[in-house]
């Protein structure tokens, strides 16, 4: 992290340029999900226009992180906290995925299966 | 006493403390955050409708984007100034941020304001009506009419028009269950239309078994005695006996009537419940005593309480007052009220949620709108469902039907915005081709939205194109379509000028039997905009937060600035971790809300 005068005067060029740059993927989204000479995937929103839109958009939270919130040059204790934080929160929401697991509505119809059902056998 | 580490590193951790602090923090917020973000991914998800993608006015967000990314750097200038001993650039930077914060939240309240405005609609065959709802008034005969007129505030016989009228002769109100706001409501209508809600009959609530005569001759000779002596005095109730009431027949409503007589029947109710336990216990004992040392269950089927064993303990319970109201009028009623929603057309009888049950006439009731954009996604989905062809049903509904007395304008909507769609498909089969060149199925195709949904600016282009006999496909065509800054958080209803002129909206009355759900859009809309407002409620109050916070730095800090200029820039790196954090949630909010 900046902290001598000198290293701060340098960053501030470095703040501005990011800041730039977050304008413009900030036009670059909002392009990417209304005008029709950029859409990709099929025609209208789907699953390549998220992709790009959340990736954009990671990129952009990565840059605030790593350049306006230090991250890119910290002390070891602050990244143990945010690992901690962030796969918490992600393991909690895979947690929840589980649902998708249910067999009875999703799972492939299998003789010996928890919840076999004979109408719905897959062979 | 010195306070430890606020400017210097602590050896362990290498960091000031504020620092390991706030980052705790923010590893909490990332988790908070998280749980919402993934209740987002799973209402969408696991949706019954189709979700409304791409469904908010983009420009206030996408401005709100550049005010936060903007702010985020202005933050980190005011730092990066406090560590140059650079205190007036420190406040013009902080003044900044405080300002982008201030016209975000301002942005913000006009986006909330718009959509708390908004009505939809949602009919029995799943068409999905949204618009401006109009005024209305009840004229002499009590007939709703719709006054089409923008602003005024729902006062005197004034109400939007989407009120239920209920022509009411008589009103039961359930003494425990009765809702105070709607009694009031009630009783304000009777008194604004010289009408009076007034005891039906005489009634007699007790509250205690001394004052109930067991036989039932003897107590309605008392209640007669009761009645005589009260028939020269004004009707009113009068406390008798040791905790009953009488209820003359003539006595006005209030709710502290109502209050009084829940007393008494929660005091009656009370004493038989108790009654009931000791004869209970009594007939327990006797059956242990015949038969001794057998278990319960077996004897259980002795132990029963008759209708003598109670005789002249308990007393009579009267759960609810009955009262007429002088001469019938029209009751306007909100339909939340309403426990069995849609009533039949001319039902005589409502039974609202609190119990209170009306008698009376459904008066025709109809939600008038200035019709802004319909949506028959649901209706299409539904019909897929059912193996049928979307269009055939949508183009048989009742908006297209005779029934709808606005039905032609609807058709003549309906037809342009058909030809900008074939338009459309030709467009995508021009440039991508077919997937199938044999069976002619093209590679791209109109999405679900552009198909069945006329939104506010399809409308209005469409109107204007009709106006001026511009088809879709001609040049001029594309010019007719509203700009962003014509409608900023949505379409225009308020001014005169654009709503004559340049948003000519169409006109619809929905009747009551056909609604079957409406609301503004609200969290009770659909489980998107109740995860919007959740989201961006919460979003908000961090930055009314992170607010004050940087507010405190800016105007009370020149002291800390001057004994100890490092650890108000310490202060302020911590502030504006947090303030980051902000926009870094908005970065992800305004993709998933906005543009997905």
């Amino acid at each position: 992290m900046a902290d001598s005068p000198e290293a701060i005067q340098k960053a501030r060029n470095k703040y501005l340029l990011v800041g730039l740059v977050l304008f413009v993927f900030t036009v670059v989204t909002y392009a990417v999900a209304t005008q029709p000479w950029l859409d990709f995937g099929e025609h209208g929103f789907d699953a390549a226009d998220a992709t790009i839109g959340l990736g954009i958009a990671t990129l952009k939270a990565g840059l605030v992180a790593a350049i306006f919130m230090h991250l890119s040059n910290e002390k070891r204790t602050v990244y143990v906290l945010i690992v901690i934080g962030i796969s918490t929160a992600i393991s909690l929401m895979g947690l929840t995925g589980w649902t998708f697991t249910d067999p009875i509505k999703y799972g492939d119809w299998k003789k010996g299966d928890k919840f076999y059902n004979p109408e719905k056998v897959v062979e | 006493m010195e306070i430890p580490f606020t400017v210097t590193a602590r050896k362990d951790t290498g960091l000031f403390n504020a620092k390991v602090g706030i980052w705790l923090f923010l590893a909490s917020e990332v988790m908070l955050f998280g749980g919402l973000f993934s209740g987002y991914v799973f209402l969408r998800i696991y949706a019954d409708y189709p979700w409304p993608e791409r469904t908010l006015p983009v420009l206030p967000g996408l401005i709100n984007t550049f005010v936060l990314i903007g702010s985020s750097v202005t933050v980190v200038f005011a730092w990066a100034s406090l560590k140059m001993r650079q205190w007036r650039r420190f406040q013009v930077f902080m003044s900044l941020t405080i300002a982008c914060a201030g016209v975000f939240l301002i942005l913000k309240g006009i986006e909330y304001k718009a959509k708390w405005e908004h009505q939809a609609v949602r009919m029995d065959d799943f068409a999905v009506i949204e618009g401006h709802t109009h005024k209305a008034e009840l004229d002499e005969k009590g007939h709703m009419h719709v006054a089409h007129g923008h602003g005024e505030e729902e006062h005197g016989t004034r109400f939007w028009a989407n009120r239920l009228i209920f022509k009411t002769e008589a009103a039961s109100f359930s003494l425990v269950r009765a809702y105070e706001p709607w009694v009031d409501t009630m009783l304000e209508q009777a008194k604004e239309r010289h009408a009076e809600l007034v005891a039906s009959e005489d009634v007699f609530l007790y509250g205690h078994p001394a004052d109930y005569p067991a036989p039932e001759v003897e107590r309605k000779a008392a209640e007669q005695k009761l009645i005589g002596e009260h028939k020269n005095s004004k009707p009113s109730q009068h406390r008798f006996g040791k905790n009953s009431l009488y209820v003359a027949k003539g006595t006005p409503l209030n709710y502290r009537l109502l209050e009084k007589a829940r007393g008494v029947f929660v005091a009656g109710r009370a004493g038989n419940a108790k009654v009931r336990t000791r004869v209970l216990r009594s007939k327990w004992d006797v059956a242990h005593a015949e038969h001794p040392g057998k278990p319960n269950w077996e004897i259980a089927d002795r132990v029963k309480i008759e209708p003598a064993d109670l005789a002249g303990k308990v007393v009579g319970l009267t759960p609810a007052l009955s009262f007429d109201l002088k001469p019938a009028i029209p009751l306007v009623l909100k339909r939340s009220w309403i426990r069995n929603r849609p009533l039949a057309a001319g039902a005589e009888k409502a039974s609202l949620r609190d119990d209170t049950s009306l008698t009376g006439h459904l008066e025709d009731s109809p939600i008038a709108l200035a019709v802004d954009a319909v949506d028959f996604r649901f209706m299409a989905m539904k019909a897929e469902e059912a193996d049928k062809n979307p269009m055939t049903v949508i183009e048989r509904s009742w908006i297209f039907s005779e029934k709808n007395a606005h039905a032609e304008d609807f058709k003549k909507v309906w037809e342009l915005h058909k030809k900008r769609i074939k338009k459309v498909e030709e467009h995508l089969v021009d440039k991508y081709g077919y997937k199938d060149e044999a069976k002619k199925i093209p590679d791209r195709v109109p999405t679900e939205t552009e198909r069945y949904r006329i939104g506010w600016k399809d409308l209005v282009q469409y109107a204007r194109a009709q106006k001026m006999g511009v088809e879709p496909g001609q040049k001029e065509f594309a010019k007719l379509r509203p700009t962003m800054t014509e409608g900023f958080a949505g379409p225009n209803h308020k001014n005169k000028e654009y709503t004559e002129e340049l948003h000519p909206f169409l006109e619809l009355e929905i009747p009551h039997q056909k609604v079957s759900l409406e609301s503004k859009f609200t969290p009770k809309w659909n489980t998107y905009y109740a995860i919007y407002f959740t989201l961006t409620g919460l979003h908000g109050l961090h930055v009314v937060g992170g607010a004050i916070v940087l507010s405190y730095y800016l105007f009370f800090s020149k002291g800390l600035y001057r004994r100890n200029p490092e650890w108000l820039a310490n202060r302020v790196e911590v502030g504006g971790l947090f303030w980051h954090f902000v926009d870094l949630v908005w970065i992800f909010l305004f993709p998933i809300l906005y543009l997905m």
